[in-house]
């Protein structure tokens, strides 16, 4: 549990260093890190397919596709932030976090549940047989994006 | 085989890329077109049928193995097919003639094709986490479609809109987590049934909220409404007719009514919070309406305002006040579709947005007035047009419930909403014909048409309000009034 | 619930705050998404931390692989639109885009 919270900790503090971050390529590796932790995170909640994913996917592809668009689009002039947010931005986010842990401790054990059967089956069969209708749904998600993509660098030839 | 909704249109759109580049423009046209055509029949023939005996609910065998994909069909999922259908059918045949400037017609059938699937599927799914899916299938497919033009407004319009619309999805998965959490399932009927055991009080009351902040974003409904007067107007007009007309009602009144009504129970304080979100959108928006000058703007604020009607009759709770708020979603689904359209028919016409600019269109473009006139008073209620009914049902029904203030700022709002749509028709296409237009022509022939086809049904469903509403509406409100017992009857799988 | 689900709902929170405060106060696009995309975070480890506390971890996997599925397309979409933008303005500066006004 102490390594647990620890990672908890960590991923949380990489995920606020890639918000605060200057430098848009550090926020992108600050991103990567939080995701390798949260992929990490799942893997000791006994889901090591959703730790696979996240590392794979968000730590991998997700980072891949940032430092693209980072390399597009580099220029000359960099984009100034607010003064006033750069130092605004944690002083609030801690002042959030004691106001968060003052609520979690206050609903401790307020929310009802009801007592949950086992679950039976494999993780494929309730992938592939529970949740059919979600794949569907995955493969509709991945057609929009990449229409949306391939719409979006499409040649224009005449229109403004 | 109601799977066809979500699936038919998912095939075609993965075909039309390579159809796309043999044929350029025949091709995608017909096959879209034919498609969406083939969905409203059979939602239009078959759907009642199946209905008949109580909903239908499909578990389909795949390739030898039973797969859980679960399907359900009732009164109000019909309800919302045919409206989608419809004007679905309706834009797709404008886009043949307008979006021939855009260029890659194949792309944006292909994505045009995605949101109707997605839309289909949040309407047919039967668990949570389904209508948040397919609801983000529609929203990344929207996305693109609005930026589709590239200009640098669309570009704005389309990021901003991502931005809220993000946001929103993440309230709407973390409601989602926390019934999970308390009733162990996400299936619409045991939520159903776990949610009446549990007496779960002020934790239900934070899920709810979250979804009305989520939905309510979906769905525009003030104070959530800021991203559509920028996403709507700068969207293709097509795009326009289908996000006014069709995605802010499924993905935002749809999924909140259906969660809000079946699963957990239509109680006095949800009521009152939606009669209010209804009756401060239709006020504040139709203000924002008269001050506009840009035509789909006006457009854009009107429909949230008219949304904020829906809001308002379904809230009321009372099987009267949900029929009239679902009659009144599906006119404004038609009317305002038919607006969108005809205002870009406009735009392609004379160039401009801009109503200070146009002048006595009507000499020139006759068909186009005519059919925005049928749409502009369908909205406004007048009689005997589609509008005025659905309008009449929501008042009286506010009356019976014993909310008379809220009959009488229904009542009031409408007049308001006459008011800026007469302004329109005065503007654009009655009075003296500015000299700028004399060379324009009425718009090409699939503009006219699918423009002609829906100010013929906004007449039509005004003249036979009556069977409509017992055909169509009266299921769908049925569904609606029973309240939990809908789902945890004959939803059980 | 658990009292484990409730330390995984601090650290969610906190994820889902700090998003929306990065959402509210950066300008840089890229920085803005980076602010969504840790909101989704959040809302998976969320998703993930309620199925280990119903004992339903395997439906929680599905639903945060799906959920990762559709962060994906959103990503692609997302930064597809903001190198468009960066062509018309040459600028990442969220205050260039103002002309529409809501």
């Amino acid at each position: 549990m102490i390594l647990q919270t620890a990672l908890l900790i960590g991923m949380v503090l990489f995920s606020v260093l890639a918000i605060a971050l200057k430098d848009l390529l550090k926020s992108a590796i600050a991103l990567a890190v939080s995701s390798l932790l949260l992929g990490i995170i799942f893997f000791r909640m006994n889901a090591p397919y959703a730790g696979v994913f996240e590392i794979s996917v968000v730590a991998g592809l997700i980072t891949v596709l940032f430092v693209l668009t980072i390399a597009l689009t580099k220029s000359g002039d960099e984009v100034r932030e607010s003064r006033l947010v750069n130092w605004a931005f944690p002083a609030v986010f801690i002042v959030f976090l004691v106001i968060d842990a003052l609520v979690m401790k206050s609903l401790l054990g307020q929310v009802p549940a009801l007592a949950s059967g086992a679950e039976t089956g494999a993780f494929g069969d309730v992938l592939w047989k529970g949740r059919t209708l979600d794949l569907v749904g995955q493969i509709a998600v991945i057609l929009a994006g990449v229409f949306a993509v391939l719409a979006l660098f499409r040649k224009r030839d005449k229109h403004d | 085989m109601i799977i066809l909704f979500v699936v038919l249109p998912l095939i075609v759109a993965g075909v039309l890329p390579l159809v796309g580049k043999v044929s350029r423009r025949v091709l995608p046209d017909l096959l879209a077109n034919t498609t969406l055509l083939f969905l409203l029949v059979y939602a239009a023939v078959a759907g009642r049928a199946l209905i008949a005996g109580g909903p239908i609910l499909q578990q389909m065998p795949w390739l030898g193995e039973t797969v859980n994909i679960r399907l359900a069909l009732d009164g109000f999922s019909l309800f919302m097919l045919m409206a989608v259908s419809l004007v679905g059918l309706a834009a797709s045949l404008f886009a043949i003639d307008y979006m021939e400037h855009y260029g890659a017609k194949a792309n944006f059938y292909a994505l045009y094709l995605v949101m109707i699937a997605g839309m289909n599927g949040l309407v047919l799914a039967s668990d949570l986490f389904g209508v948040y899916i397919f609801l983000e299938v529609a929203a990344v497919a929207s996305y693109a479609l609005v930026a589709f033009g590239l200009g640098h407004d669309e570009l704005e319009a389309a990021f901003k809109y991502l931005m809220l619309s993000v946001a929103a999805s993440a309230f709407i998965v973390a409601a989602i987590a926390i019934i999970f959490g308390m009733t162990g399932s996400l299936d619409f009927a045991a939520v159903a049934a776990a949610l009446k055991e549990l007496n779960a009080g002020p934790v239900l009351g934070i899920a709810t909220a979250f979804f009305l902040l989520g939905f309510g974003l979906k769905a525009a409904l003030v104070p959530f409404h800021a991203w559509l007067p920028d996403a709507h107007p700068s969207a293709p007009a097509p795009i326009s007719a289908v996000l006014s007309g069709l995605l802010i009602k499924v993905s935002g009144v749809y999924a909140m009514t259906r969660i809000f009504l079946n699963v957990f129970g239509l109680t006095p304080a949800l009521s009152t919070v939606l009669l209010w979100l209804g009756a401060v959108s239709m006020v504040v928006a139709a203000l924002l309406a008269l001050g506009q000058k840009d035509m789909k703007r006006m457009l854009a604020y009107s429909s949230i305002s008219q949304v904020g009607y829906v809001v308002l009759g379904i809230g009321i709770g009372t099987p009267l006040g949900i029929a009239g708020g679902l009659f009144h979603l599906f006119n404004h689904a038609l009317a305002k579709g038919l607006l969108f359209l005809t205002s870009g028919s406009v735009q392609q016409a004379t160039g401009t947005r801009d109503m200070d600019e146009m002048g006595g269109l009507a000499k020139r473009m006759p068909v186009t007035a005519a059919t925005n006139l049928i749409g502009a008073l369908s909205i406004a209620g007048v009689p005997p047009l589609n509008g005025f009914w659905s309008k009449l049902l929501i008042i009286v029904a506010l009356v019976q419930a014993g909310h008379p203030v809220f009959a009488v700022i229904a009542v009031l709002v409408s007049v308001l909403t006459l008011w800026y749509y007469l302004l329109m028709q005065r503007k654009a296409f009655f009075g003296q014909l500015n000299e700028k237009w004399a060379a324009v022509k009425e718009a090409p022939f699939w503009m006219t048409a699918s423009t002609v086809l829906l100010a013929l049904l906004c007449l039509g469903v005004g003249i036979l309000f009556a069977s409509t509403v017992s055909t169509w509406i009266q299921p769908a409100a049925d569904v609606l009034a029973d309240g939990i017992h809908a789902v945890t009857g004959s939803w059980g799988f | 619930m658990t009292n484990t689900w409730y330390l995984y709902l601090f650290f969610a929170a906190a994820l889902v705050g700090a998003g929306l405060l990065g959402l509210l106060g950066k300008r840089n696009l890229i920085k803005l998404f980076i602010a969504i995309e840790v909101i989704g975070k959040g809302i998976s480890l969320l998703l993930l931390a309620t199925g280990f506390a119903k004992a339903s971890i395997l439906t929680a996997q599905a639903l945060v692989i799906t959920y990762i599925v559709i962060e994906v397309s959103l990503v692609a979409t997302a930064l597809a639109l903001i190198i468009n933008i960066y062509r018309h303005t040459k600028s990442l500066d969220i205050r260039g885009l103002t002309r529409l006004k809501g």
